[in-house]
C-alpha cells in the first residue's frame, strides 16, 4: 500500500518536473516568429528571401560632409561614423531594403542613422530583379564595437517568419587594440559610391 | 439526503471563508496603500542619475522665446528647455526618452510632450545608441504668458525590464513609474 | 422492484453510460478538430487572397476585359531611348505600359484601391512600376492610383501609363498583369501578340 502511494507520489513529481522544463525551455514567440539568419562574411554573396547582398567594404570616419538641399553640412559623432558599401540585388520581384544594424562583438545594436535624412544613396533601397544596384549604410558606432561586429540587414524593421542576412565583418583592417586602421577625417557623402 | 445536504453545507462554508479571506486580502492591501509613502529622492543639477534604461546628467534648465536648436515652436509661444547628457544603458539604439522628464508646470495638454533636440546638430528625436553619451536638449512648449519661477520641478521616471512581456513574450521596458525629483534653477533666456 | 436494487442497477447503467459518453467524445473530436482548424483559417486565408494576385486571368492581344467594373484594354508597349536627366545602368531599359480604360462603375475608390501593374517575365521575375522619374506626366496620361482618385465619370475614357525599368535580357518576355482589390486573388495577364 505504502509502495503503491510513493509510486504516485514519485510520478506526480515527475510529471511536475516535465512540466516545468516544458515550459522553461519552451521557446518563446518572438523567438519562433524572429528573423531566419542567412550567414556569410564580407564580400560573399548571402542570399536572403527578397534580396541579395554582398558587403563591399566597410570604411570609417570622424566627420560626415554631406549636401542636404544644396546646402553643405557637417556631422559630428561620439565615436567614429562607420561607412558600409554594399552591392544588392532583387531576388524575384521589386523589394525595399530598409533595415540594417551594426551589432557589436557583445551584441550591441547600433540601427543606421537617421540623421542623414535628404542624402541620396542611402536606405531605404529599392532593387529591381536582373539589376543590382549598390549603396550605402552608415552606423554610428564606439571605436570598442568594431572589432568582430556583425551587419543585420533586412527588409522591414519589424516582420516575422522573413529572413536577415548576417554578415560577420570579417575583412576590417584593424589595430592590435581593435580600433580601425585607418579612420578618415572627413567622408564626402557626395562622392559617387564606388 | 442529509449526507448530500451536510456537503452542500461544507461546500458554502468553504466558499464563504475564501471570500471573507479575499475581502480581508484586499482591505490589507487597500491600507497599506494608505500609508505615507516613502520620501522621494531629490536630484540637482550636474548630478548622474541612472534611471534604468537612461544614465542622465541634468546640465542647465532656461526659458526662452527665440528659436533654440531648430525646435518647432509656433510663433507666440515660449521653449522651456531641459539640456542633459544621456547615455542608453540598453544593448538597441531607441527615442524612449519623452517621459523621462516631465514638467511641472501647470500648462495646457500641448505641452506636455517635448521635442527632443540633439545639440551635435539639431536633429529632432534622435536615436540614441547604446553606451554612446549624448547631449540632448529636451525642449517643451509654453504659452508665451508663462512666467518662468525660478525653479521648476522635473519628475524623473523611469522603467522596469521584463525579459519577457505578456502579450507577445519579447523583452521590453513597462510599467513607468516616478524615481525622484530634480530641482534645477530656471533663467529666463539662454545662459 | 426494491429500493436497493435500483440503487446498484443504477450505479451499473452510471458507469456504462459514462463509457458511451467518452467514446462519443473521442469521436467527435475527429469531427471537432478539423472543424476548428477550419474555421480558424476561415479569416486568415480571406485576408491572405484579398490581398494577393494569386491566379492570373490571360487576356488575348488586343482584347478588352471587364475587371473591377470597367474595360481594360492594353493599348501598347513602348520603350524610350530619352530618359531625360535619368542615367540608367547599361542593361537597363525602360518600359511604358499603356492602357486605356472606360469607366463602367465610376466607384473606383471601392472598386479599384490596391491597383497593382507589374511586368512580370517568363523565368517569374516580376517589376514594380519603378520610382525615377522617367515618365514626364501630362494631363493626358495618368498612374493607376492617381486614376483611382479622379472621380471619373461612368462612360469616360481614361489614359493610364506605367513606367517600368528592366533588364534587357527580360524584354523577350515580359507581359503587363494588372490586379486591383477588388478582383483579388484574381489578376489579369495581358498575353503578347505571337510574332
Amino acid at each position: 500500500m505504502i509502495g503503491h502511494r510513493l509510486a504516485n507520489l514519485a510520478i506526480l513529481g515527475l510529471a511536475a518536473a516535465i512540466c516545468y522544463g516544458m515550459q522553461t525551455s519552451k521557446p518563446h514567440y518572438a523567438d519562433l516568429t524572429g528573423p531566419i539568419p542567412v550567414r556569410g562574411g564580407m564580400g560573399d554573396d548571402v542570399k536572403a528571401r527578397l534580396f541579395q547582398l554582398r558587403v563591399d567594404k566597410v570604411e570609417f570616419a570622424k566627420i560626415l560632409a554631406v549636401s542636404e538641399f544644396g546646402k553643405d553640412r557637417t556631422l559630428t559623432t561620439g565615436g567614429l561614423w562607420a561607412i558600409v558599401t554594399v552591392e544588392l540585388a532583387a531576388t524575384n520581384s521589386t523589394t525595399t531594403i530598409s533595415e540594417a544594424t551594426w551589432q557589436g562583438p557583445t551584441g550591441l545594436g547600433y540601427r543606421e542613422t537617421e540623421r542623414l535624412a535628404m542624402v541620396s544613396g542611402l536606405p531605404p533601397f529599392t532593387v529591381e530583379p536582373g539589376l543590382p544596384a549598390r549603396g550605402r549604410f552608415v552606423f554610428e558606432v564606439p571605436p570598442s564595437e568594431i572589432s568582430g561586429a556583425t551587419l543585420l540587414v533586412s527588409n522591414e524593421r519589424a516582420f516575422a517568419l522573413d529572413s536577415q542576412a548576417r554578415i560577420t565583418l570579417d575583412g576590417l583592417r584593424l589595430k592590435p587594440d581593435g580600433t580601425p586602421e585607418m579612420v578618415a577625417d572627413i567622408y564626402d557623402m557626395d562622392e559617387p559610391i564606388q | 439526503m442529509f449526507a448530500s445536504m451536510r456537503s452542500r453545507v461544507r461546500a458554502w462554508i468553504t466558499i464563504g471563508a475564501g471570500t471573507v479571506a479575499a475581502i480581508l486580502a484586499a482591505n490589507l492591501l487597500g491600507a497599506f496603500g494608505a500609508l505615507p509613502e516613502p520620501e522621494i529622492p531629490v536630484f540637482a543639477a550636474g548630478q548622474e542619475i541612472e534611471t534604468g534604461q537612461w544614465r542622465v546628467t541634468p546640465l542647465r534648465a532656461f526659458v526662452t522665446d527665440q528659436r533654440i536648436y531648430d525646435a518647432p515652436i509656433r510663433e507666440g509661444q515660449k521653449a522651456l528647455v531641459l539640456e542633459v547628457e544621456m547615455t542608453n544603458r540598453t544593448a538597441a539604439s531607441t527615442t524612449d526618452y519623452f517621459t523621462l522628464f516631465k514638467h511641472g508646470l501647470p500648462v495646457g495638454e500641448e505641452s506636455e510632450t517635448p521635442f527632443v533636440m540633439l545639440t551635435r546638430d539639431p536633429s529632432m528625436t534622435p536615436e540614441l545608441h547604446p553606451a554612446m553619451k549624448e547631449r540632448v536638449a529636451f525642449v517643451w512648449a509654453l504659452p508665451e504668458s508663462a512666467t518662468s519661477p525660478g525653479e521648476i520641478p522635473f519628475s524623473v521616471n523611469t522603467k522596469t525590464y521584463k525579459p519577457i512581456d505578456n502579450l507577445y513574450g519579447v523583452p521590453g521596458w513597462y510599467n513607468e513609474q516616478e524615481l525622484g525629483r530634480l530641482v534645477i534653477p530656471v533663467s529666463e533666456a539662454s545662459g | 422492484m426494491s429500493a436497493g436494487a435500483a440503487v446498484s442497477t443504477g450505479a451499473a447503467e452510471i458507469g456504462q453510460s459514462e463509457r458511451r459518453w467518452r467514446r462519443r467524445s473521442l469521436w467527435a473530436l475527429l469531427i471537432l478538430l478539423p472543424a476548428t482548424l477550419a474555421l480558424g483559417s476561415y479569416t486568415p486565408v480571406k485576408w491572405l487572397f484579398a490581398a494577393k494576385d494569386l491566379f492570373p486571368r490571360d487576356v488575348e492581344p488586343g482584347s478588352t476585359v471587364r475587371f473591377g467594373g470597367s474595360d481594360w484594354k492594353l493599348e501598347a508597349m513602348l520603350t524610350t531611348k530619352d530618359t531625360g536627366s535619368v542615367k540608367l545602368p547599361e542593361n537597363a531599359v525602360p518600359v511604358f505600359v499603356d492602357f486605356s480604360v472606360t469607366i463602367g462603375d465610376p466607384d473606383l475608390q471601392k472598386l479599384w484601391t490596391g491597383c497593382r501593374i507589374t511586368l512580370a517575365d517568363a523565368a517569374g521575375r516580376s517589376w514594380l512600376p519603378t520610382s525615377l522619374p522617367i515618365l514626364r506626366y501630362s494631363d493626358d496620361w495618368s498612374d493607376c492610383n492617381s486614376a483611382t482618385f479622379s472621380g471619373a465619370a461612368a462612360g469616360a475614357t481614361l489614359k493610364i501609363r506605367e513606367a517600368f525599368v528592366v533588364p534587357k535580357d527580360a524584354i523577350p518576355t515580359i507581359e503587363p498583369t494588372l490586379g486591383l482589390g477588388s478582383e483579388r486573388p484574381y489578376y489579369l495577364r495581358f498575353l503578347r501578340a505571337k510574332d
